[in-house]
């Protein structure tokens, strides 16, 4: 069951309906949440039955782990129960990714991909080892907040403690909510189908398996269709995550913030996949020891980087993106404890600063992307040809880049007087721009779409 | 206060109740339906697995090597490929240079399988050269396996796009006008070619071109004429050279290609691909009487056609024209080179997105590469089945999952590892083809009465 597909909608709408009839009927927490526990699992189910066995325990073992937490004072025991919470959660990050190198004749699959679940499972234990949250003693709400549905693809990750404050509280869906949600399921649905599709499906992916097929130009147009594909599949999938939880009352933290705005490294961290860039920082980064001295700080950045850039997958190609960014965001801090924090720019020198920022990054997406070495550097070459074809850069295409470029520049005042116009229209306004949403994906939007490209990390 | 949310309820009813409207009215619009349902309690074991494992299955070589006498890949009975085996074997023997020209579209161009299979039938039979390339690269993208290429000054006119009117476009189908000035700079990986002939038209008020081999002259050419004629000058580099230049001391000239060659025996491989084409390139665009005294220069003991993914999208043309366009190139090539052994090789598979991680095979594939088996029979070709050989209905989607990745996100181009696995395969049945007529040259002689 992909996100974004026709399934899961008749699956969220299901789920929605006996959330709130529960609710409305017996106002009792237990059933509400045993809702949303049954849709979790049921959407676990979908990708691999084992997942029906393998979540709930490990999220009983973070469960108890969180009450031992709570009850115990002494550090070593304290440190024990933590390095237990993290040893299991890195063993089944590791397992679902790397088991399958030790098993001779089978093949080892996780089509859903267990690390979002991991990373909010070790906020919850880090947390209270830190006594940076409040633990819960209600087995099925830890388990509804672990497990919930909309987050387990690719998330937001969000602070699991955080989440069962939420679903604790008493739920309440104004209509203003609802239109919210809307908005962002319908944008989402456009981001997705109608711009990262199309220009992975019109140029990206066949240029970067056959780079040698194509000219400079549109080798570098590719890796720039890239940059625009990356942010909106995974910012669609993030809007998609975010309306869900909205319609059940759930509030998803916001993962990008106009990343390609930014004027240098840091701010880019600051501004893309901002949950994960937060939980490397918070519980990684943060982790490593010598944060006092003066050179550590820098080398534990270029190592939570490198780590970051590992967790997509153990290749040299993800481990030179995360090394280009540690390293640059390591140059970066070096420059300002060195020179002082920048003043604010605007006018041209912003404009250049935000043009170079996103030409570096641009640079390090074109490692992301490239599925080895070899790939990434015949991209180098065909890009170093400064060969002019322009024959797989049809007019159509340009035009998506263009009009995908425009829309990340759409600035936050606008973005939000859009947004909260349409949660205020009435709710007819509501289905028929949906409507509209859908016939345009349909008529528009290629046919079948790619899955989400976090969904696979 | 418990509070059920009734308008956004609504909107999720009026929302889905619109959907099933417009499905209604038309079908073909996606809407709520009862499979929808459905779905969301449907596992089925065979697309949920109870366990994080499955159990590896290897596919049977037996059924796809085509190891037994008469391969189900490569399709030679009644001696089709005979004047090409015998060449092979004379290869193999150490007395004779082979030559292969295989027309083809855009794997082809850059020399994706083709260049695999030159490196290993070279490897296997030895190499007498690189063989024929062009002299500029009319795409981006134009490569071939061994060689570097650059030039500048040339107007270039592919066979594909039909820029010159008189049809002719030399053996490779590129033709190349350059003024003075024009120059082209060609390395072969290969230090050992001492050979180099330059394809060209003689015309009237025809220009001069110079050859250097490895930065040392080797001679020059005036392509004047009294009558357009297709023909080749040839050059040596005694000891053997790695670059070649050719440079147009005076305007215009017009050429075709260069083809590189080292003392045999051995096989020599020319990669003719023109990118977007299809079979009317050979039927119609080439200019007959000018193609075939090209394919005579060149003397082929084996000509390989490669085409049918461009004419997938087509479906009235498969239909009703594409057999007559295959057998008038056909008929063109046979009448050209009599004796020469011709093989229809198949498009490989090509796929199409059909829904959420659904990659199906084009309707149209199976249909072409049923035409040329048909035809290749009729007209007494050899036939290779590239889709079946690569696994037949599917395969796109299984390659694309594959990992490292099989084909291109387009669904046609396959990746080099993809091109690596065909040409292998390709390299293998020429190999079984080869064994197959030495058994036959065996029982033959054993057959004949002695001479007493």
């Amino acid at each position: 069951m992909q996100v974004g597909a026709g399934v899961y909608f008749v699956f969220v709408a299901a789920v929605f309906l006996l959330y709130w009839l529960s609710w409305a009927a017996t106002g009792s927490r237990i059933v509400r949440l045993a809702v949303v526990l049954a849709a979790n699992y049921l959407f676990c189910a979908h990708f691999g039955l084992f997942y029906v066995l393998l979540i709930p325990v490990c999220s009983t073992a973070d469960f108890l782990v969180g009450l031992g937490l709570a009850h115990f004072q002494r550090p070593w025991l304290r440190r024990l129960l933590v390095g237990f919470s993290v040893a299991l959660n890195v063993a089944l990050l590791a397992a679902s990714r790397h088991m399958g190198v030790l098993l001779k004749g089978w093949d080892w699959i996780f089509p859903l991909g267990v690390s979002f679940y991991t990373f909010q499972s070790l906020t919850y234990t880090i947390d209270l080892y830190r006594r940076d949250g409040e633990p819960t003693t209600s087995l099925l709400t830890y388990l509804t907040s672990a497990s919930f549905f909309p987050t387990l693809q690719a998330g937001p990750i969000t602070r699991l403690t955080d989440l069962v404050k939420q679903f604790t509280a008493a739920p309440a869906l104004r209509r203003e909510d609802g239109g919210r949600a809307f908005f962002l399921i319908g944008l989402g649905l456009l981001k997705k189908s109608l711009i990262a599709d199309y220009l992975g499906q019109s140029l990206v992916n066949r240029v970067f398996d056959t780079p040698n097929l194509y000219s400079g130009v549109e080798a570098l147009a590719a890796v720039y269709a890239y940059s625009l594909q990356l942010y909106f599949d995974f910012s669609g999938y993030t809007d998609i995550a975010r309306g869900v939880g909205m319609l059940l009352g759930i509030k998803l933290p916001i993962n990008f913030d106009h990343p390609y705005q930014s004027t240098n490294l840091t701010e880019f961290w600051r501004r893309w996949h901002i949950t994960f860039s937060n939980w490397l920082r918070e519980y990684l980064y943060f982790s490593l020891p010598g944060k006092r001295t003066k050179a550590m700080p820098y080398l534990n950045l270029v190592i939570t980087m490198v780590l970051g850039g590992l967790w997509h997958g153990v290749t040299w190609t993800f481990a030179i993106w995360g090394l280009l960014h540690g390293v640059a965001l390591a140059a970066t801090h070096g420059f300002r404890s060195w020179r002082g924090r920048p003043k604010p720019v605007s006018g041209w020198k912003r404009a250049a600063l935000i043009f170079a920022t996103y030409q570096f990054v641009c640079l390090t997406w074109l490692f992301f992307r490239s599925g080895s070495l070899a790939t990434a550097w015949a991209m180098l070459q065909r890009i170093g040809s400064l060969t002019a074809g322009f024959d797989n850069l049809s007019a159509p295409l340009l035009g998506v880049m263009l009009l995908a470029a425009a829309a990340l520049f759409v600035s936050k005042q606008w973005y939000s007087r859009i947004a909260e116009g349409f949660a205020r229209s009435p709710s007819y306004v509501h289905a028929m721009a949906l409507f509209l949403v859908a016939l345009a994906l349909e008529l528009l939007g290629g046919k079948g779409n790619a899955p989400f490209v976090y969904s696979r990390f | 206060m418990r509070s059920f949310p009734l308008q956004t309820t609504l909107t999720i009813g009026v929302l889905g109740l619109s959907l099933a409207a417009a499905h209604a009215v038309r079908p073909n619009l996606m809407g709520p339906e009862p499979d929808q349902a459905i779905a969301l309690v449907d596992f089925d074991p065979a697309r949920v697995p109870m366990i994080p494992m499955l159990r590896h299955e290897e596919p049977d070589p037996g059924t796809t090597v085509g190891s037994d006498l008469q391969s189900p890949l490569l399709d030679d009975g009644h001696g089709v490929l005979d004047h090409f085996y015998a060449a092979l074997w004379g290869a193999e023997k150490g007395s004779s240079v082979v030559r292969v020209v295989h027309y083809g579209d855009s794997p082809t161009t850059a020399d994706l399988i083709t260049g695999d299979v030159r490196a290993m039938l070279q490897k296997r039979y030895g190499s007498a050269g690189h063989g024929f390339v062009l002299i500029a690269k009319p795409w981006a993208w134009y490569q071939h396996a061994g060689v570097e290429l650059s030039a500048s000054g040339w107007e270039i006119a592919p066979a594909t796009q039909f820029q010159a009117r008189d049809g002719m476009f030399g053996l490779g189908g590129v033709s190349f006008t350059g003024g003075t000035g024009a120059h082209s700079h060609i390395a072969f990986q290969d230090r050992r070619h001492t050979t180099f002939a330059v394809w060209f038209l003689r015309q009237p008020g025809g220009g001069v071109f110079t050859v250097e081999a490895d930065g040392a002259p080797i001679g020059r050419m005036d392509t004047g004429g009294v009558s357009k004629m297709a023909t080749r000058a040839t050059f040596h580099a005694a000891n053997g050279a790695a670059a070649l230049d050719l440079r147009v001391e005076e305007g215009p000239v017009r050429i075709f290609g260069v083809s590189a060659e080292r003392p045999g025996p051995g096989v020599i491989y020319d990669s003719l691909g023109l990118n977007g084409a299809s079979i009317t390139v050979l039927s119609r665009m080439f200019n007959a009487d000018h193609w075939a005294a090209e394919l005579r220069q060149r003397d082929p003991q084996l000509v390989i056609i490669n085409y049918g993914t461009n004419e997938a999208d087509f479906t009235a043309f498969i239909h009703k024209q594409y057999e007559g366009e295959l057998r008038e190139a056909i008929r063109r090539v046979r009448a050209a080179l009599p004796d020469a052994s011709i093989l229809v090789m198949s498009p490989m598979d090509r796929g199409y997105r059909t829904g959420p991680e659904e990659i199906q095979t084009m309707p149209n594939i199976p249909v072409i590469v049923g035409i040329q088996r048909r035809v290749a029979r009729d007209t007494g070709c050899g036939f290779f089945d590239t889709f079946d050989a690569m696994g037949g209905d599917g395969t796109m989607a299984r390659w694309y999952a594959a990992q490292p990745r099989l084909v291109s996100g387009d669904f046609i181009h396959p990746t080099p590892q993809g091109g690596k696995l065909v040409a292998a395969i390709f390299a293998r049945e020429i190999g079984f083809g080869l064994n197959r007529f030495k058994l036959r040259q065996m029982l033959l002689t054993s057959a004949k009465p002695a001479v007493r």
